[in-house]
């Protein structure tokens, strides 16, 4: 028995020789967030992973660069507006897809026309919704109609309207519920990267298009595989980063990036995002737990949170407090509204007004950074407010929030990385599923933000609903998100603030 | 042990076998009807189960044609009987998060779990046995105070702070081992280790306790008038019979690990069972989360109903109690 | 687990056991901790320096004081947490939280579990066919998973938490304690009472429960480590106990994003917690000992 242990041990030690890792020598960038992909296309997997591969495995028509602020072209060479409701494109000629076929007018008027059906039910119906038709002038001239004059077009093609060849989604089986089973569509594009390999819950694997048109924004790209792992521990990821086993991690606490620089091993980059945190209040009281219905309690709360101190302190440098209901960085949205600064005393005085001199007890909903979400319940403990915490995924939050069961939620909105106005306050405040307040004035107001072409005119409309929402407390906008990078020295990569690592641009050191 | 069996099969006759065999299948199969029912209470928990199914962006008109295909509308117990009905055929739904039938899924992952739940017990078995074995030969000895003091760790330690504590040495400081993932064999070193330590106590104690008493027996007492060398008789002897117990405990085991699993995996990155359920709690996927504890609940059942005959055929005992 | 119940023909059995257990050196150390960790649990507001609920994010990851680093204070002995708050005040009443979970969850498994066992084992028959097969259908669905699926679908609070485990790990009661009885019952002093007529209440209340009280003590300390261990890995999978109350759990699980790169975070918690359960346990594994020393192994 003895022999045979040592026997046992020895050959366990003699095969340890950790097989050589992926990174830099072999050619293969492995990244990792926490989510399974079990669907990879961009329509039927609303995931900010599948918002990244989609640039990866797909191209759209235009590429939003985030250096000059333009739309370059991609799929397509050029355009013209014709009026405000339609754009008539002139397409590439030299591309074709993964499988071999070429792209031309068909495969646009397809996947428009996909998306149009309702049938289909692809969700996010904002994205394309805007479209009215899309009609073959011949075979590299595409025109689209639009619905209203949408400022936000050129935004939804470069980051969410991905081309599929035609017919792509004509042969998913159909389920015995009625649906289509889209996951065993097999994922074909145009982009610089293609499926190689998947596992759900696992893997996906991206090799590189060697025949990707030369030329276009987007450029050629150099990393040889791109392998995307599921991780959901955090700390399995910065293990496996700082072993050489991942090339590239986001969203990492402030502290552990802020440790994994001092280190040395790896470069870590906090970059910020149009990403933005905010509470939502249950001003109409649907859930049951009417304190919010008072607008005093709502601006007690506003008064209670220190958000100066959570965005410094828990989220990074390139974070700020934020007043009203957008981004900073995006058109049209102002910080000039009514503001709530950090005043324990004047929030309790508040309470007190509104007849809660002892506090009151609520449930608080969360889903992202939940340290961000305890520092809240932290500082309104302080003010006599004691909050449950209702830690959730996002998908099950959305569904309570759109029934209007969380007293108060403390959610985030990434604007689908649109730097406009109109990818954030408009569907929070037009009476929507997402509207916790359902106030005409501020529906009214967007309502012709949304639909002019004239700066000046939308600056104006979104300021007044900005102003209202402010005033009425419906939101505390919290602060903007800043985001910390970490990724091998082997790796070249520059972060953008739209949240889409651009891995096709990525090179080795 | 063989002889042994032999004549207690002259004695009573092969139908006092099949009896027992039949008697113990019937009791698996009211548990794993009586869990499914369980299993299936769970749908109600949500509230309106249509609603839970049709998601996000669901239009009245979707609730309702769902409603109506799954059958929510229909009284109760033979909704239950349409699930089980359609479960029995392996047709579990179609996940709410994952747009594809759950029963794909979770035979895919079933095979990781196995294997790390497989690895993880033959570890504790390696572990444990031979612990328990040499303190029973010496009890009070160093030795056995030793594996006394890895029991009562081993059962003292929360799971995920010893998983990540290993990944910190041997996977960072000392990179002897891959961090995470299921790609070679060595990447299930670590999660088996994490997952088999504590089932280990429970086996090591067990198998001490069966050795104490098959040594005090007249049985290796005869053996060792009978001339028979202290090495034989240890293994030849009393082991044979102290091991008994120890497999049936090894089986109903394996099935706490397939089901507890659930962290390990999380940390490891295991895509098995236990990181599948996982999500689909997080996600509120219901029809992926009833079929898996289902499967975990009928595998366990199997399990338990192998070691009950395994044992009744290996001690004839058993079977008249 | 299944011998007789130890009736000792000697004088005072009683005063036997008890002086067996204070030379019994995992009964003491058992004891003792885990009447330490009790008495820091009831005076926790006068123990505790701080208000554990206190957040000041500009003090936050102070190290201990035993730390060579600039930020550390007597203020804060053993330093503050990723919000600023101190630690040692947390771990204090941390003890609070995690001691009233494990015996919550005990309390309602060992009512369930003690009720099935001794009925199965005293009545007999179709009734212990019955529970048996309520014990047998329990066993075969995973704890853990059904605890977190139950938890994430109603909700995570410190109440739903308590009854999820205690609804879920009364099995070993019913097990030992069906067993424990049908020895007691076979018993003559049982059969005598029976045989005067008296009422079964009685019977179970008088005759067999004193008897098998020393196995519900075992199995008690076990399940009391089981649930506290359990509500630890419902914390980590972040269902457990929810911020900002501290649970020794919940600490750990706090702590977990840090543990590569300041230890001492999760060590502390995770000591504590160990010190518990290796009590709880030691002083379970002893009492068996002492009461039924043939029964060690």
């Amino acid at each position: 028995m003895k022999h045979l242990q040592l026997a046992l041990a020895g050959a366990l030690v003699a095969s340890l020789a950790v097989p050589a890792f992926a990174g830099k020598s072999d050619d293969t960038l492995n990244w990792a967030t926490d989510k399974e992909i079990a669907v990879i296309d961009p329509y039927f997997s609303v995931t900010r992973e599948l918002v990244i591969m989609g640039q990866m495995g797909w191209d759209g028509l235009v590429l939003f660069n985030s250096e000059t602020g333009e739309f370059d072209p991609l799929l397509a060479k050029s355009w013209t507006w014709d009026g405000n409701m339609a754009v008539e494109f002139k397409l590439r000629e030299d591309v074709v897809f993964h499988d071999g076929s070429t792209f031309d007018a068909d495969d646009v008027v397809y996947t428009v026309n996909f998306l149009l059906n309702e049938e289909n039910g692809v969700p996010a119906a904002s994205i394309y919704n805007w479209m009215k038709s899309a009609e073959k002038i011949d075979d590299y001239t595409v025109r689209i109609e639009l619905n209203d004059p949408s400022p936000l077009a050129f935004s939804y093609l470069s980051n969410e309207i991905s081309i599929m060849p035609a017919g792509h989604y004509d042969n998913a089986p159909t389920g015995a519920d009625g649906s289509k089973d889209y996951s065993s569509v097999a994922p074909v594009g145009t982009g610089p990267y293609m499926v190689a390999d998947s596992q759900t819950g696992k893997s996906i694997l991206w090799k590189r298009n060697d025949a990707y048109f030369e030329g276009g924004p987007k450029g050629t790209p150099e990393i040889g595989n791109i392998r995307y792992r599921t991780i959901s521990e955090s700390n399995t990821q910065l293990a496996e980063l700082l072993t050489g086993g991942l090339d590239w991690i986001w969203d990492v606490p402030k502290e552990q990036a802020l440790r994994m620089e001092e280190s040395g091993q790896v470069s870590v980059v906090n970059e910020k995002t149009l990403r933005i945190s905010y509470m939502a209040f249950d001003v109409d009281g649907d859930s049951g737990q009417d304190f919010f219905t008072d607008k005093r309690v709502r601006q007690a709360v506003s008064h209670a949170i220190n958000r100066e101190a959570i965005a410094t302190e828990l989220v990074g440098p390139a974070s700020t407090v934020i007043h009203s209901a957008c981004h900073p960085d995006q058109f049209g949205c102002t910080q000039d509204v009514k503001q709530y600064d950090y005043d324990p005393d004047k929030a309790r005085a508040l309470l007190a007004e509104a007849g809660y001199p002892a506090g009151f007890e609520f449930d608080l909903y969360g889903y992202r950074q939940r340290e961000f979400t305890e520092a809240v319940i932290g500082d309104l403990a302080a003010v006599g407010i004691r909050a449950n915490l209702n830690w959730m995924q996002y998908g099950s939050l959305l569904d309570l929030t759109h029934k209007g069961k969380t007293p108060i939620n403390h959610m985030t909105w990434g604007s689908g990385s649109v730097p406009d106005v109109g990818a954030i306050t408009p569907h929070f405040f037009s009476g929507g599923a997402d509207d916790p307040a359902k106030d005409p004035r501020t529906a009214e107001a967007l309502a012709r933000g949304d639909t002019s072409v004239d700066s000046a005119v939308r600056k104006e409309a979104y300021a007044e609903a900005l102003g209202i929402i402010a005033e009425e407390a419906y939101w505390l906008p919290m602060f903007t998100y800043a985001k910390y990078y970490a990724f091998s020295k082997d790796l070249n990569f520059t972060p953008t603030s739209d949240e889409i690592p651009r891995f096709f641009e990525a090179t080795w050191n | 042990m063989g002889e042994c069996h032999l004549t207690f099969l002259k004695q009573n006759g092969l139908d006092t076998v099949i009896a027992f065999f039949i008697k113990r299948l019937v009791t698996a199969l009211l548990v794993v009807l009586t869990v499914s029912a369980m299993t299936f209470s769970m749908t109600f928990l949500t509230g309106d189960p249509a609603i839970a199914v049709a998601g996000e962006n669901a239009t009245q008109a979707d609730i309702v044609r769902i409603r109506e295909y799954y059958g929510y509308d229909r009284p109760i117990p033979v909704q239950f009987m349409s699930w089980l009905g359609r479960a029995a055929q392996g047709d579990f739904g179609q996940s709410l998060y994952l747009n594809q039938p759950v029963s794909i899924e979770i035979f895919a992952r079933l095979k990781t779990t196995m294997t790390l739940g497989l690895s993880a017990l033959i570890f504790a078995l390696v572990l444990a046995i031979p612990l328990g074995v040499v303190a029973a030969i010496r009890p009070n000895s160093l030795l056995d105070r030793f594996a006394l003091t890895v029991a009562v760790v081993g059962q003292a330690m929360p799971s995920f702070w010893f998983a990540l504590t290993m990944m910190l040495w041997f996977g960072i400081n000392w990179r002897i081992l891959p961090v995470s993932g299921t790609d070679t064999w060595a990447h299930f070193v670590m999660p088996s280790i994490a997952l088999g330590y504590f089932i280990t106590p429970g086996v090591m104690r067990l198998t001490r306790a069966g050795m104490l008493e098959v040594l005090r027996s007249d049985y290796i007492r005869t053996a060792r008038a009978k001339g028979a060398s202290g090495f034989s008789i240890l293994f030849k002897h009393a082991l044979r019979n102290a091991i008994i117990p120890v497999v049936s405990l090894a089986a109903v085991q394996f099935g706490f690990m397939l089901g507890g699993s659930i962290v390990i995996e999380t940390i490891f990155a295991v895509n098995g069972l236990g990181f599948l359920a996982w999500e689909s709690i997080q996600r509120a996927d219901l029809p992926m989360m009833q079929a898996i504890v289902l499967v975990l609940s009928v595998f366990y059942i199997m399990l338990t109903f192998l070691a009950d005959v395994l044992n009744a055929w290996l001690d004839p005992r058993i079977r008249i109690s | 687990m299944t011998t007789p119940v130890s009736t000792s023909a000697h004088t005072s059995p009683t005063k036997q056991v008890l002086r067996q257990a204070l030379n019994h050196r995992g009964v003491m150390f058992g004891a003792f901790v885990v009447l330490a960790i009790i008495f820091i649990a009831i005076f926790a507001p006068m123990l505790a320096p701080h208000d554990p609920y206190e957040q000041i994010l500009s003090r936050k990851l102070i190290p201990p004081v035993w730390f060579d680093s600039p930020k550390t204070t007597w203020d804060h002995i053993l330093g503050t947490d990723h919000l600023g708050r101190d630690y040692l005040s947390r771990l204090i009443y941390g003890a609070r939280i995690s001691l009233m979970i494990g015996f919550s969850a005990m309390l309602i498994s060992g009512v369930i579990g003690t009720t099935l066992g001794v009925c199965a084992g005293y009545f007999g028959g179709r009734i212990d066919n019955v529970i048996n097969f309520v014990i047998t259908t329990r066993l075969s669905m995973p704890v853990v998973l059904v605890a977190l699926a139950v938890v994430s679908l109603m909700g995570s609070s410190l109440t739903v938490v308590i009854w999820v485990l205690g609804l879920l790990i009364w099995d070993r009661f019913a097990v030992v304690m069906r067993s424990a009885t049908q020895q007691v019952r076979g018993l003559d002093f049982v059969a005598s009472a029976e045989a005067l007529g008296s009422t079964t209440p009685r019977i179970l209340f008088v005759e067999v429960l004193p008897n098998i009280l020393n196995h519900f003590i075992v199995i008690a300390t076990l399940e009391m480590a089981h649930a506290i261990l359990l509500e630890a890995a419902l914390s980590f999978l972040g269902l457990g106990v929810q911020p900002p109350d501290p649970s020794w759990g919940l600490m750990i699980s706090e702590a977990k994003g840090l543990m590569f790169f300041d230890g001492w975070l999760i060590a502390i918690p995770g000591t504590a917690l160990f010190l518990l359960i290796l009590a709880i346990n030691l002083l379970g594994d002893g009492i068996r000992d002492v009461t039924a020393p043939e029964n060690r192994n």
